[in-house]
């Protein structure tokens, strides 16, 4: 899991961005549209984003519709030491 | 013969090419995040790039060479692509 979490939040192209993601929704689960005006990120990058972070078991969410909200998954709880590590080098 | 050349030679120029964005990326996420992984993953593109380039470079005005060992020369860089492009393709996700 630390392995996949360094990768998909520091390796991959969209890593940074993910990492802000998952930082708000640990502050307060949020669904996609939320995250689009709260991040001033684009609506689809966000839902692309959520996907990769979902498939990787980074996040979970409670369904496919429209105003599902997402939150960090009890994996990434287990692990939230390396998710701070990881995101106290972001300041934006 | 000339083909396989040909078929390594664009081999190494895609392998080259590919590293190059890996690297962008890789070295961009660096600056923002210091993950030991990213810087790993700088290191082993860089290395990656080196070989290729040389051995791009070496297939532009090769010596004379027995078939056997281009048709080889040229199997090992083909897979080599196949094996960036997979890296890559998972990347840029």
């Amino acid at each position: 899991m630390e392995t996949v979490l360094w990768q998909v939040l520091a390796g991959t192209r969209g890593g940074p961005n993910r990492a802000r993601i998952l930082r708000a929704i640990d502050e307060r689960p949020r669904n996609a549209n939320r995250l689009s005006e709260d991040l001033d990120m684009a609506y689809n990058t966000i839902r692309h984003h959520l996907e990769v972070l979902e498939e990787n078991g980074v996040v979970t969410s409670g369904g496919s519709d429209y105003g599902t909200v997402y939150l960090p998954s009890d994996r990434v709880r287990d692990h939230w030491n390396t998710v701070e590590r990881i995101i106290s080098q972001i300041d934006d | 013969m000339s083909l396989m050349l040909d078929a390594a030679r664009l081999a190494a120029a895609v392998n080259v090419v590919l590293l190059a964005v890996l690297l962008v990326i890789w070295i961009r996420n660096y600056r923002e995040i210091r993950a030991p992984l990213t810087l790993g993953s700088i290191v082993f593109g860089a290395l990656l790039l080196t070989e290729n380039a040389v051995a791009l470079y070496f297939y532009l005005s090769p010596p004379a060479m027995p078939a056997l060992a281009v048709r080889f020369m040229m199997i090992l860089q083909v897979l080599e692509t196949v094996a960036i492009a997979v890296l890559a393709y998972v990347i840029w996700q």
